[in-house]
């Protein structure tokens, strides 16, 4: 055998320490075990006495991220809701990746939860795991993302209303820069939703004679690359009114180039998504003002779809919650910000 | 003492993953009841041994494979002795099937339900509509303790889940024992995956063909081979540490599967594709386990029985002496990268099979899952040492924890916080047994 060939190398070249090492690692594997028991015993005990009572329905939520605000304030307003219908709710976090969602999804169809709440980490690639669960009869419904596979059952789809959001941003905009002007665009065409916004701000504004779209350029919808498109705009136009981004990240990045290039006041920054740091920014006259989304609302009705599904109630297969304007009187009178 | 001839790590860490399968089965210990054909008979034997029967049933179930097993077979039962009456579907079907049956006849309705089905709040919101419904009975089939983790299906279902990890696991494993690190391997998984849906597409797309889908995933596999090949050319050409150059590898080959597939999903892809990441060919078991086995199996005969594999072990061991002995450490170390490659590509190909998709953010991450199973299994960073089986079972003890903690409820930060201990664990044990034996 080779093995005689490399005798020092031989896999299995460990002896007589062995035995401690097993008792070492054996430890671990019980304080593993143990601290497993710990984050079990805060939750209900495992045994249940039998009763004919069915025990409480369970509904599996997999959040794209909870690294985002966004998702976190959405799952907390699904949970307190789900507390007040009599449901449980597991929240998991899909951290993007469209196969680590399959899997989650796997495991709530061998859970047997009652029903399945999905924001997909991939519009398309999401539907096989919700025809699996259609298969296993749990009904599926999705929230702020939609599903793009056909051939997948959604109950129902409860999302923010991007197009009239977007509406809502440029008659912001219209009110911003006083009816006449040159705008800019920071876009992110890579996401439906914002597709939907961009379309709707360009119909308003392009009813408006006076206003015309100068630039239209993507910003990654982040801060710092859309921080870098914004000065490319503010370089280009020195005669630049108004900037619409399509999320406040992208908004704050604008407002940063503009206070760089020294033209804060001159441009004006219309935003969507309502997070605190742009509230704040609004509040200091920095943005004019955000289109906003309530989360805890999309959270709060995915449930309600749920109760109401089971309840053998009619539910809409889609449910578009309005955006609402946050300018800087409604920054002035809240209480959330210094 | 030399008899039980075995590394330590080799023997304790099954015994931590039997350790921690039978902590889930216990935590996951829950009243259910039976559903599908079963849940049918049980339910129906309960009513028969009922002293009167009432004049009417209806059976209910969601219009699934399981919730039709369940009302054929309690009709089928319950037919001869009474008037049984059936209701598929969601929970507004069977409610507008409910108001149409109580209009017709005022007899009491019993309700027969799957589980599932019993625990619909449509039948307190009945009783409440109507007086002529406020006594109505609805029962399911009495509940017996089950573990949601020890069920065939679920333990399937985990096999199913770390399957493309723990092939690409395999490479990494080999790396890892020649002292190196490959972290573009998640970046291939994406490229693998995005490559196989583009080739699919651009050769027939949803109706290409038998033929046109193995040389599309042959391709991609061929191609992530390929990137493995060039890390491994850059690592012994130039000296570059592995670290080094395989981050460089992981940004080029995200970069192109994004170009590739312009930052889309790529889904025009026919049915057929999904047999092989979702398929059962053999018995009931999935093919992208049936898969990894014999990927393993193959591995592990290589690592321990050919010279290639005794050449891996010297290199990572003690290059210099393996040198020395006339093993060539170029050919050895442009083999590793060149499986760790592939197994990436063969792990995307899987991918896109199992989301009948491709696109460039498949795989994030995946890099250190993958190296926290080989270590977890039992393998030296420091390189020289390591089992194949040592790291399936290092990723099935991933996936199970993953598993486990997901049918227990536990909150998502939890769970990346438990899982990042274990891996610490497993390392410490590993730096502890390598202070003791220098």
């Amino acid at each position: 055998m080779q093995g005689a060939k490399f005798p020092a190398i031989r896999p299995d070249r460990f002896g007589s320490r062995e035995v401690k090492h097993m008792r070492r690692i054996g430890i671990l594997g019980v304080i593993a075990a143990l601290a497993l028991g710990a984050v079990s015993c805060g939750k209900e005990k495992p045994h249940v006495a039998a009763s004919q009572k069915p025990a409480t329905p369970v509904i599996g939520v997999s959040l794209l991220t909870l690294a985002n605000p966004f998702f976190k304030v959405m799952g907390d307003a699904m949970q307190a809701e789900a507390k007040a219908r009599g449901y449980e709710v597991v929240i998991t976090s899909a951290d993007m990746d469209p196969a680590r969602q399959k899997d989650q999804v796997k495991d709530f169809i061998s859970k047997k939860v009652a029903a399945i709440i999905l924001c997909p980490a991939d519009s398309r690639s999401v539907g096989t795991s919700i025809q699996e669960a259609n298969q296993a009869g749990i009904p599926v419904f999705t929230a702020d993302i939609a599903c793009l596979d056909k051939s997948a059952r959604v109950v129902s789809h409860i999302a923010t209303d991007n197009f009239a959001g977007g509406k809502l941003a440029a008659e912001a905009m219209i009110e911003a820069i006083g009816g006449k002007g040159k705008v800019a665009i920071i876009d992110h065409p890579e996401v439906e939703s914002v597709i939907l916004r961009t379309n709707g701000f360009r119909e308003v504004i392009g009813k408006v004679k006076d206003i015309s779209v100068v630039a239209q350029l993507p910003g990654g919808g982040m801060r710092d690359s859309a921080f870098k498109t914004a000065q490319d705009i503010l370089e280009k136009h020195p005669d630049l009114d108004g900037i619409f981004a399509i999320n406040d990240p992208s908004a704050l990045g604008a407002v940063a180039a503009i206070e760089k290039a020294g033209r804060m006041g001159r441009v004006k920054v219309v935003g969507f998504d309502g997070q605190p740091e742009a509230k704040q920014a609004i509040k200091e006259g920095k943005m004019y003002a955000t289109s906003m989304q309530y989360p805890d609302k999309i959270g709060k009705l995915s449930i309600e779809s749920v109760a109401k599904y089971f309840a053998g109630e009619q539910v809409p297969s889609e449910t578009l919650i309005p955006t609402g304007l946050y300018k800087k009187a409604d920054a002035e009178q809240d209480p959330s910000l210094k | 003492m030399r008899t039980p001839k075995a590394f330590p790590a080799a023997v304790s860490m099954p015994a931590i993953l039997f350790l921690l399968c039978a902590f889930f089965t216990w935590a996951t210990w829950t009243e259910g009841a039976p559903s599908g054909r079963e849940g049918g008979i049980a339910v129906a034997q309960e009513m028969l041994r009922r002293d009167r029967l009432p004049p009417r049933i209806l059976v209910v179930g969601g219009d699934d494979a399981n919730g039709r097993a369940f009302v054929e077979a309690a009709c089928e039962a319950l037919a001869t002795r009474t008037e049984v009456l059936r209701a598929l579907g969601t929970p507004q079907q069977v409610r507008s099937r409910v108001d149409q049956v109580t209009a017709d006849l005022k007899t009491p309705l019993v309700v027969v339900a799957t589980p599932e089905a019993s625990a619909w709040t449509l039948w307190s919101s009945l009783r409440a509509s109507a007086p002529d419904l406020a006594s109505l009975e609805v029962l399911g089939p009495s509940a017996r303790g089950r573990s949601a983790f020890l069920s065939p299906t679920n333990l399937r279902n985990v096999a199913d889940q770390i399957a493309v990890i723990a092939i690409i696991a395999v490479g990494m494993t080999m790396v890892i024992i020649t002292g190196g690190i490959d972290l573009s391997v998640g970046s291939l998984v994406a490229l693998s995956a995005v490559a196989t849906a583009w080739l699919i597409r651009s050769m027939g797309g949803a109706s290409a063909s038998i033929g046109a889908l193995v040389a599309a995933c042959a391709g991609a596999v061929a191609l992530s081979g390929l990137i493995g090949v060039f890390s491994g050319a850059v690592i012994t050409a130039f000296r570059i540490p592995p670290f080094i150059a395989t981050l460089a590898m992981m940004q080029v080959a995200a970069g192109l599967a994004f170009i590739l597939a312009r930052g889309q999903t790529i889904y025009d892809v026919p049915v057929a594709f999904t047999s092989l990441g979702r398929g059962e060919a053999i018995a009931s078991l999935p093919n992208a386990v049936a898969l990894m086995l014999f990927i393993y199996s193959c591995a592990h005969v290589m690592m321990v029985r050919t010279a290639t594999g005794r050449r891996i072990y010297a290199v990572g061991g003690n290059a210099e002496a393996a040198r020395l002995s006339g093993v060539s450490i170029a050919r050895t170390l442009l083999f590793v990268y060149a499986v760790s490659g592939l197994m990436a590509g063969v792990g995307g190909v899987i991918t896109a099979s199992q989301l009948k998709a491709g696109s460039p953010t498949y795989g994030l991450m995946y890099e250190l899952y993958v190296i926290a199973a080989v270590v977890v299994g039992g393998t030296s960073l420091s390189g020289g040492e390591g089992r194949i089986f040592g790291t399936l079972v290092g990723a099935f003890i991933i996936a199970v924890i993953r598993n486990g903690m997901n049918l227990m409820n536990v909150e998502a930060y939890t769970q990346k916080g438990v899982l990042g201990l274990v891996i610490l664990g497993a390392v410490l044990v590993d730096r502890l047994r390598r202070r003791r034996s220098a």
